[in-house]
């Protein structure tokens, strides 16, 4: 099950944006909105930024957070923070105070690039954030008396510096955190090597053909790990991303795929359930489109066959990943789609997959066991969380806590996951931390919150409650308490009331059962 | 009795469902769902089902537009000119 491995120099990330810039200086990069960005005006801003970074003194590996859902602040930013030999956090700009408190507590974030937008969710508690000393942002963020202090943006955009001195970032150096979603209910951040990202990205790049022709509808969050990868792999080639990351209306962006003739279009199981069923996508065609990418969850095979009838002529490759591999473990060629439906493929070039039982013996062909992982990209391991580290980061590997079984041809096909995460649309959900979020009201005995099979999100998300002993509290309660403290993705589609919640005979909830009672 | 103005259905939907407790003065009847972020994906479908229902209404594919959905007053300007 494994491939050759890939040959690469050795780089850092920021490379990608400097030699496309040298190459490609005048090609747009971005394209946003009515705006685009060339391949030198990005690189210009992100050296303005980086260089100012250098000037603050933040100290090799500092943190900083972005906080913006406008790609060309998000991507200079991004760039500008490795530069300058930090640590780049992108923050989920689905947030909630409680939420982005604890990400930049626990990532310590020194200095955070953010939009107005989001001030109201970093005023009430930045004065509360130790480590917080910089705050860049294109509108005032008030901070009288307090010990961070507000930077112009766009004045830092103005200056137009360039680095002259770049601190030594290393291929070893840490270039980005992603949190997910951790079992244990608050997420983690995995962090990701130089080397680990230039490893991914060589060898997606390699195995979907990309080249500077391509132009890629990016409609994923640059912040979770399949649309950075998506980002990384474009910038590597000199391609062009056409930027919409809210996916409101799908209509919007089918005239933006045609506009702009993007080759390219990755998405999640929802993003295609959505296309496919609430856009009008059979009036389209797209003459450039060349490659389809699919990653995040497993895709249904009816959904994989709607997609390959409405696009006959396009390659689509189905992916399978984890953030901890940053991003990237197999893929199915497209020629295999329909031979091996249901199939996540083999290694991608670079990784060896095993399939290891519970000892770490390989288990016997055709047999189930759990996905092992070997490569240059694989994590550092978490922050700050040795001991969860430890438990996936093992001699063999990276156990990845799914369960596969690999066919004659050596095809892999996902049998469980051993985590009750919940896939929503492009995210990933801990029920734990519902769990917790609802347990503090003072009605509440009991919860349990598991995923509902949903035709367009893959999964929602539904909270089974028992109350306590002559309380009272109707669902809209429960609902508004959870959007108070939850980011709104997280917070349930529908709440469910129990006099009691199914057990095993130790007292553990039987979740499968709460997810069949519909 | 007249029966209840569009708009104030809208606003009251809204409220319910994606601005719960917020003051009624943080929407106005222009703002964009999509640039306050009040809204996502799912939010999306949800408001389009609600449209169905509460005006015995369909909403095409081609529909799901912007200028169709994305304010108060649009959702109004589109329900009075399905239902008219």
């Amino acid at each position: 099950m494994s491939c050759q491995p890939i040959v690469m120099r050795q780089k850092t990330v920021p490379d990608y944006l400097f030699n496309s810039a040298e190459k490609f200086p005048g090609k747009p990069a971005i394209f946003h909105g009515n705006k685009s960005l060339t391949y030198h005006e990005l690189s210009s801003q992100a050296q303005s930024q980086a260089a100012w970074l250098i000037a603050q003194q933040l100290g090799a590996g500092f943190r900083g957070g972005i906080l913006s859902d406008d790609p060309f602040e998000y991507v200079s930013a991004y760039f500008a923070i490795q530069l300058a030999g930090g640590i780049v956090v992108g923050l989920n700009t689905q947030t909630s105070e409680r939420s982005l408190k604890a990400l930049m507590t626990d990532s310590g974030i020194s200095v955070v690039f953010t939009q107005k937008k989001f001030h109201r969710f970093l005023s009430p508690v930045a004065s509360q954030l130790q480590s917080l000393k910089l705050i860049a942002s294109d509108d005032e963020f008030p901070c009288r008396g307090t010990k961070y202090m507000w930077v112009d943006r766009q004045a830092i955009l103005r200056t137009n510096l360039q680095i002259a001195d770049f601190p030594a970032v290393q291929p070893d150096s840490i270039a980005q955190l992603i949190y997910t979603s951790g079992t244990t209910g608050s997420p983690k951040g995995v962090m990701l090597r130089h080397a680990n990202l230039v490893a991914n990205t060589s060898s997606i790049v390699s195995y979907l053909k990309l080249t500077d022709f391509d132009r890629v509808m990016a409609v994923l969050p640059f912040f979770y790990s399949y649309g950075n990868s998506v980002l990384l792999t474009h910038m590597a080639v000199g391609g062009s991303l056409v930027v919409n990351q809210n996916f409101l209306y799908p209509n919007v962006v089918l005239d933006e795929m045609l506009e702009h003739e993007v080759t390219g279009f990755s998405g999640v199981p929802s993003t295609f359930a959505l296309l496919l069923n609430r856009s009008a996508i059979h009036k389209y065609h797209f003459p450039q489109l060349r490659y389809i990418t699919q990653a995040g969850a497993a895709m249904s095979p009816k959904l994989a066959g709607q997609l390959k009838k409405v696009f006959p002529e396009v390659e689509i490759f189905i992916m399978y990943g984890q953030t901890e591999a940053s991003a990237r473990l197999s893929y199915l060629p497209p020629e295999d789609l329909e031979r091996k439906m249901g199939s996540i493929g083999k290694a991608i070039p670079g990784v060896t997959l095993k399939l290891l039982d519970r000892d770490g013996r390989p288990v016997a062909d055709g047999e189930t066991g759990e996905i092992v992982a070997v490569g240059d990209n694989i994590m550092e391991g978490y922050w700050g969380r040795k001991q969860e580290t430890d438990q996936v980061l093992r001699a063999e590997g990276l156990w990845t806590g799914d369960l596969a079984r690999s066919d004659q041809e050596g095809y892999l096909y996902i049998v469980s996951r051993k985590s009750d995460m919940i896939k929503s649309g492009s995210h990933r959900i801990a029920p734990k931390e519902i769990e917790e979020i609802i347990h503090e009201h003072e009605a509440v005995h009991e919860v349990a919150v598991v995923g509902e099979e949903d035709e367009i999100l893959g999964e929602t998300i539904k909270a089974c409650v028992v109350l306590k002993p002559g309380m009272t509290c109707p669902p809209k309660e429960l609902l508004l308490h959870c959007r108070r403290n939850l980011p709104a993705f997280k917070v349930p589609h529908q709440i469910v009331f129990f006099t009691e919640l199914p057990k095993t005979a130790t007292g553990k909830i039987i979740k499968r059962q709460l997810m069949a009672d519909g | 009795m007249n029966p209840p103005n569009p708009t104030t259905q809208i606003r009251s939907f809204i409220f319910e469902n994606f601005l719960f407790d917020a003051d009624e003065s943080s929407l106005g009847n222009d703002d964009s769902f999509m640039e306050q972020g009040i809204i996502d994906s799912t939010g999306v479908l949800e408001l389009v089902e609600w449209l169905e229902e509460t005006f015995s209404m369909k909403v095409q594919d081609e529909e799901l537009v912007p200028e169709n959905l994305d304010s108060v007053n649009k959702l109004t300007a589109f329900i009075s000119q399905k239902t008219s």
